[in-house]
């Protein structure tokens, strides 16, 4: 099967290699620019492993004002730019190419103000996610969207993927709870988008800076929503015999009016990579489980798993227990958000990140293990099932070249199911460099033709992750 | 007369615009036209998606819908009540303010950005917004995101068109996620404060663990013009809770104790609720019959009630505020101002405001949106035309 | 993640066990974020995940180490928040012990660097000459100043810095001997008498004693015992750091052909988390793999060995205790919920500083090699510290204790001197 291609590196580039390392080590205070080969090395992928590519330069700039110049440089002298925020990607948004130089926002993690009157936090982009829940936790507040990364992933890439979480069911993804930016456009302009005023008026263009993957600008600051913690929060398991009755579950619970903060869903398999990684006490002797998440007062919560569990009953559920203590609450979490990690212990994997309609969810997880069989390999699904986020992993051995090519192509069948399910490619992870070359079957020529204007009107030089989510054939002559 | 056409199909739409493209003429995209006072330009053909009429697809057990643009709101609304399901947003309804006519439609309603009460917890239109069909200044049919509730599939071209007030494109289809309606609503009344005293309560309601849905401040001037007069004597400041009924119970009681040390604490049961959020929604003391400027401004919640009061050092207005206060209506005696309105924006940290009514020669002179910064508007400028190549698509309501 | 190893390259041992480490790397990243380097530089190069990469690198390619490398495996503190954190159980420790092996055995440092690394491997692991380097260092304190201003000799400045104005007498405690329990005896235990620790707080030791004996528990200093080696084997010394763990093993093992041994007691983490391991270091020897591994079963933390005494609930002390956990102690040796315990049944308010997973700066002889991010991770945790406003902080490793102490006026005491008050023994003579 054939790799995923990457651009051809500019030779125009290449070719001055030398005199762009020492520009750039002039326009950044020392310590800031990586360019020995030995040191690029680390940078050559992210969370996403398969694909790999030595960057020219990985720059790390401190402020604004060298991010801007950096970009200023390389858009004056067509050198492509790969942003990184952790590298935790799992689409490969952060794979830099051989004549790009990276520009990795992991010095700038300062939160500039919490704002409680006005409910925000204006930080720097390289703070991670959970710092900012972190840092207003004591006063009652919180940052909703909570990617499973959220401990390393920074909020810079969580606006370049618009990335999503368990509890986004109730509060919404990235781009629901971000208000405005300051963003370095490709030629180094600096610009506010949004602002604490919840109207920006004109083009609403922090919604699609928002999920832009790194091609439409770098993003150095970003004001995020703060919310007031919940009075309470109770996640419930919910064990079933087959992951069927788990999935018309679910699609029952939304059906019903009932939106709880969280629905998640982990097949036998991820239960016992999870359980043997975080000790949470997830039932081993069911075939799937639900985490479901209530939150409010007691009596609300109450109320809610009352309908909960009578839904659940109705699909013949085995096993229903309520976390007893924020301990273990918490154990429950850990082990759920450390799946994708914890399935290292026991093979390699690649996570797809395809969203189908609720009621399809039976049947896109019947049509994976069919699948993932048909090529003879394994699965293992833990995902979003609230909203129709279906996360399999695909096991295989990455020593082995054709497991890893059988992988790939087994991942690939499984989306496009996703896409003819009526759903989409990707629901939080982004397109990337791993889902680029499927966005054919999920949109017309003319559907992707306006997404690259609307690209080029942003950067016409295409210098800004110019490998990434669009694919290479048939892009408009930069 | 201005030529008005109101294609019935999608492809029709598009040969239009192709058509409009090969003669470079000018248009204005209509949906039902209640949410504009501003006259068609001279020589500029109106392009109605009045004529795309339907709900195409309503999932209630997936709590999404699609409808095409030209679908009227209450018929978008009716089949989600049959169902017990709501939009998120409250889509508000400026025909009384404005004194227009006409059927609002749900093109129109995402074309706008049209967001109601909720929209400081829940999101705007745009956040609802899960995909859309539209043809663009090329004469192309155009898809962008899909009917997932999430979905990061490429760029979100679906938030570039809401609030893009026909700048762009002309919406043809719109599919967009649900609520459930809640089981019951309150309100939680305190009375007499002012502006300021306001603002640091509400702020205080916003700070609890008790989900508030709504939080307005209705001075006296305008109190007495809501639900018929039903408010208790003096300002209302007003916090809204939804839910179930013993959730609802439990935190109007807690706000309730909380909101004591502020002022008079008084609450309002579910049906008056409904009345009293749907007349903030839209502007309702504003449904005046007069001429009067009219200006939505929105800035940080804290800076509504700085706004307003340093606005009355210096020139008549009247106004309330929704949105915990980051929401002013606001209508001025006499003229919009809008010179020292913007300035006064500006020095309370910056927001945006549109004049959506006045007199049409006052309407037809001044700047009714907020300009933006150059680089801003040279960026947008280039988006606009990645959409509308030729600029076919002629709007005023955006910078 | 993938690998690139030759089945030649796999013939070596130490190889063969660091590919399956690296096999289990998912590259997912979550380990930057408790890494203190990462957290203070911002370089991905001076987070695990970009060492794992550098070590990865470098042995797939068969390569000696250069400049580079060297420079980001040396800012590892080895503090292993990493491996708390890492949910693919990847191995860090051992992929980093080799790493500086391999470093020690394939890379010259430049003179400077090595003067001062040969200085310390020949003077901390000995009590004598570490005491008598301290006299000298009382006398080349006004020079401190002048050395931290020449960078090669920066570490000299740094270790001036932290050597303490006085020195207290040599105790009693550290000398070899049995101390028998007081009453019917419960058990029997060795006791580690340590390098560093006997010279700097011999008092550590002498309540970790007098505690145990009054419990009923007999305590033994071995005859003949050595430093760990935890020292010279973080500096990559590997043969240096064996022939110390191969010394102590035998020592250990007369003592229990001599009476038994329910436990070896340490009251250092950082020795701890080194004899723990003993049994993987010595794992390629055939004479001693199995002594060794029984040896590390043996080996407890003080705190960990005092929660299966059952220890009776005090009276309320009226005094807040922050609770610095070692690093050596929470990831090293996973020990995290024992030592708080038994303060809060010792009658304690016990609180728990912010950011406690991230190190202090100790880190062995890190504050002394690398002493600017040591000084800034050493604020950061003072910070965290006096937040919780604390009576006094307690600690479970001797290094923390005097990295701590350098950066506040805060009494810091190791945890037994004050479980050893608070059960019947003498006030600890810094709260006095």
């Amino acid at each position: 099967m054939d790799q995923i291609g990457f651009l051809e590196p500019r030779p125009a580039v290449l070719s001055r290699r030398r005199e762009i390392v020492a520009d750039l080590l002039d326009l950044l205070p020392e310590g800031c620019l990586v360019h020995q080969p030995r040191e690029l090395v680390p940078f050559e992928t992210d969370a996403f492993v398969s694909y790999r590519r030595l960057p020219l330069a990985v720059a790390l700039p401190e402020t604004t004002q060298q991010v801007a110049a950096v970009l200023k440089y390389c858009n004056r002298y067509g050198v492509p730019v790969v942003p990184r925020g952790a590298g935790t990607s799992l689409s490969g948004g952060a794979i830099p190419q051989e004549d790009a130089v990276v520009i990795g926002l992991s010095k700038m993690s300062r939160i500039l103000e919490v704002d409680y009157a006005n409910r925000t936090a204006t930080v720097q982009a390289g703070v991670t996610n959970l710092n900012i829940s972190d840092a207003v936790s004591a006063d009652g507040y919180f940052y909703a969207p909570d990617p499973s990364s959220q401990l390393a992933c920074t909020i810079g890439g969580n606006i370049g993927m618009n990335s999503g979480g368990a509890h986004c069911l109730k509060y919404g993804v990235t781009t629901n709870n971000l208000l405005g930016v300051k963003l370095v456009l490709v030629d180094g302009t600096i610009v506010d988008l949004g602002g604490k005023a919840l109207d920006a008026g004109g083009l609403d263009l922090l919604g699609v800076v928002c999920g832009g993957e790194g091609q439409l600008g770098i993003v150095t600051e970003a004001i995020v929503r703060l919310i007031a913690k919940p009075e309470g929060a109770r996640p419930v398991l919910f064990g079933f015999d087959n992951s069927e009755e788990a999935g018309a579950c679910v699609t029952d619970i939304i059906g019903a009016g009932i939106i709880p903060v969280a629905i998640e869903f982990m097949d036998k398999p991820a239960i016992g990579i999870c359980e043997a990684f975080a000790g949470a006490g997830y039932p081993m002797d069911v075939e799937a489980l639900l985490i479901v998440e209530v939150e409010g007062s007691e009596a609300e919560m109450d109320a809610m798993l009352a309908s909960i569990i009578e839904i659940a009953h109705r699909h013949g559920v085995k096993v229903v227990k309520e976390s007893q203590s924020a301990t273990e609450a918490a154990l429950i979490w850990k082990g759920r958000k450390s799946a994708f990690g914890a399935t290292g212990r026991i093979a390699d994997y690649i996570c797809m990140d395809g969203t189908v309609p609720l009621g399809q969810l039976s049947h896109v997880l019947r049509g994976t293990a069919e699948i993932v069989a048909k090529y003879g390999l394994r699965v293992a699904n833990v995902f979003h099932a609230g909203d129709g986020n279906m996360h399999p992993l695909i096991l295989f051995n990455a020593n082995d070249p054709e497991d890893a090519a059988r992988a790939e192509a087994a991942g690939n069948d499984i989306l496009k199911l996703c896409v003819d399910a009526g759903g989409c490619l990707t629901g939080e992870h982004g397109v990337g460099i791993e889902k680029r070359d499927l966005m054919r079957h999920q949109y017309t020529d003319i559907d992707l033709a306006q997404q690259m204007a609307v690209r080029a009107a942003f950067d016409p030089q295409w210098l800004l992750n110019p490998s990434k989510v669009f694919p290479l054939e048939g892009r408009p002559a930069a | 007369m201005t030529p008005i056409h109101e294609p019935l199909s999608e492809e029709a739409a598009a040969r239009l615009v192709h058509v409009a493209a090969l003669t470079k003429s000018a248009v204005v995209i209509r949906g039902g036209g209640t949410r504009s006072l501003h006259a068609t330009p001279e020589g500029t053909d109106v392009l109605s998606a009045r004529g795309l009429n339907g709900i195409v697809a309503y999932n209630p057990a997936e709590m999404t819908m699609t409808a095409r643009a030209g679908t009227p709101l209450e018929t978008v609304e009716a089949a989600l009540a049959e169902k017990r399901q709501m939009l998120a947003f409250e889509p508000n309804d400026l025909r009384a303010a404005l004194g227009t006519s006409g059927i609002p439609t749900i093109g129109g309603v995402f074309a706008t950005n049209a967001s109601g009460p909720r929209r400081f917890v829940a999101g705007a239109a745009r956040d609802s917004l899960l995909g859309v069909r539209f043809v663009n200044g090329r004469g192309e049919v155009v898809k962008a995101g899909g009917r997932v509730m999430k979905n990061v599939t490429g760029l979100d071209l679906a938030k570039l068109l809401a609030g893009s007030h026909g700048s762009l494109a002309l919406l043809t289809e719109v599919t967009f996620r649900l609520l459930p309606v809640p089981e019951t609503a309150a309100t939680i009344v305190v009375s007499n404060l002012n502006d300021a005293e306001a603002a640091a309560a509400m702020a205080t309601a916003m700070s609890m663990s008790v989900e508030v849905s709504g939080a307005a401040h209705l001075p006296e001037s305008v109190r007495g013009r809501f639900v018929g007069g039903a408010l208790p004597d003096g300002a209302a400041t007003v916090l809204r809770l939804e839910g179930l009924a013993a959730s609802v119970a439990v935190r109007a009681e807690k706000l309730g104790a909380a909101m004591a040390r502020f002022g008079a604490v008084s609450q309002i049961e579910a049906e008056t609720t409904r009345r009293l959020w749907r007349e903030i929604r839209d502007a309702a003391p504003y449904a005046d019959g007069t001429p009067r400027p009219l200006w939505r401004v929105s800035v940080a919640p804290i800076a509504g009630q700085q706004l307003v009061a340093a606005l009355r050092l210096e020139t008549g207005v009247d106004a309330f505020y929704d949105w915990q206060g980051g929401l002013v209506w606001l209508r001025m005696e006499s003229d919009p101002e809008a010179a020292l309105l913007r300035r006064y924006i500006k020095a309370v940290g910056g927001g945006h405001t549109t004049l959506l009514r006045a007199r049409p020669e006052v309407l037809a002179a001044t700047e009714t949106v907020q300009p933006q910064s150059d680089a801003v508007a040279a960026l947008s400028a280039r988006v606009k035309a990645s959409f509308d190549p030729n600029a076919l698509f002629v709007s005023r309501m955006v910078g | 993640m993938q690998t690139n190893f030759t089945a030649e390259q796999l013939a070596d041992p130490h190889v063969a066990t660091s590919e399956k480490i690296l096999r289990k790397c998912v590259h997912c990243g979550f380990c930057t974020a408790t890494c203190p380097t990462y957290v203070t530089l911002g370089n991905e190069l001076d987070s695990p995940r970009g060492r794992i990469y550098l070590i990865k690198d470098m042995l797939e390619n068969g390569r000696p180490a250069d400049a580079e490398v060297v420079t980001h495996i040396d800012r590892c503190l080895s503090c292993l928040a990493c491996t708390t954190t890492c949910p693919s159980g990847v191995d860090y420790m051992h992929l980093i012990d080799h790493a500086r092996m391999h470093i020690e055995e394939t890379y010259r440092r430049p003179f400077w660097n090595r003067l001062t690394r040969n200085v310390l491997a020949a003077v901390l692991p000995y009590p004598g000459r570490f005491r008598l380097a301290l006299k000298a260092a009382a006398l080349g304190r006004p020079f401190a100043g002048l050395l931290k201003r020449f960078k090669p000799l920066e570490p000299f400045g740094a270790m001036l810095d932290l050597a303490p104005r006085r020195l207290p007498k040599p105790s009693d405690s550290a000398k070899p001997g049995t101390h028998p329990a007081a009453g019917p005896r419960r058990g029997r235990v060795a006791i580690l008498s340590g390098c560093a620790q006997p010279v700097l707080k011999p008092e550590i030791n002498a309540a970790t004693i007098r505690l145990l004996t009054r419990l009923g528990v007999e305590v033994v200093a071995p005859e003949g015992e050595v430093c760990c080696g935890s020292l010279v084997h973080h500096m990559g010394r590997e043969a240096q750091a064996l022939e110390a763990a191969r010394r102590n093993v035998d020592v250990w093992l007369d003592e229990i052909e001599r009476g038994g041994l329910d436990a070896i007691i340490i009251t250092a983490s950082g020795c701890g988390t080194t004899i723990k391991d003993y049994g993987f270091m010595l794992r390629l020897d055939l004479a001693y793999a199995g002594k060794a591994a029984r040896v590390s079963a043996l080996a407890k933390d003080v705190t960990e060995y005092l929660a299966t005494l059952d220890l009776p609930q005090q009276e309320a002390r009226g005094l807040t205790v922050a609770y610095h956990s070692a690093c050596s102690m929470q990831h090293g040796q996973k020990i995290t919920l024992a030592p708080k315990t038994l303060l809060k049944k010792a009658g304690f308010v016990v609180r728990d500083p912010a950011e406690g997973h991230l190190c202090c700066g100790s880190a062995g002889t890190y504050n002394i090699l690398q002493p600017e991010i040591s000084g800034k991770l050493k604020a950061r945790k003072v910070k965290n510290i006096e937040a919780t406003k604390p009576d006094l902080i307690a600690t479970g490793n001797i290094g923390c204790i005097t990295q701590i102490a350098t950066g506040t006026q805060i009494p810091i005491l190791h945890t037994v001197e004050l479980l050893d008050w608070a059960y019947g023994g003498t006030k600890p003579a810094v709260l006095s």
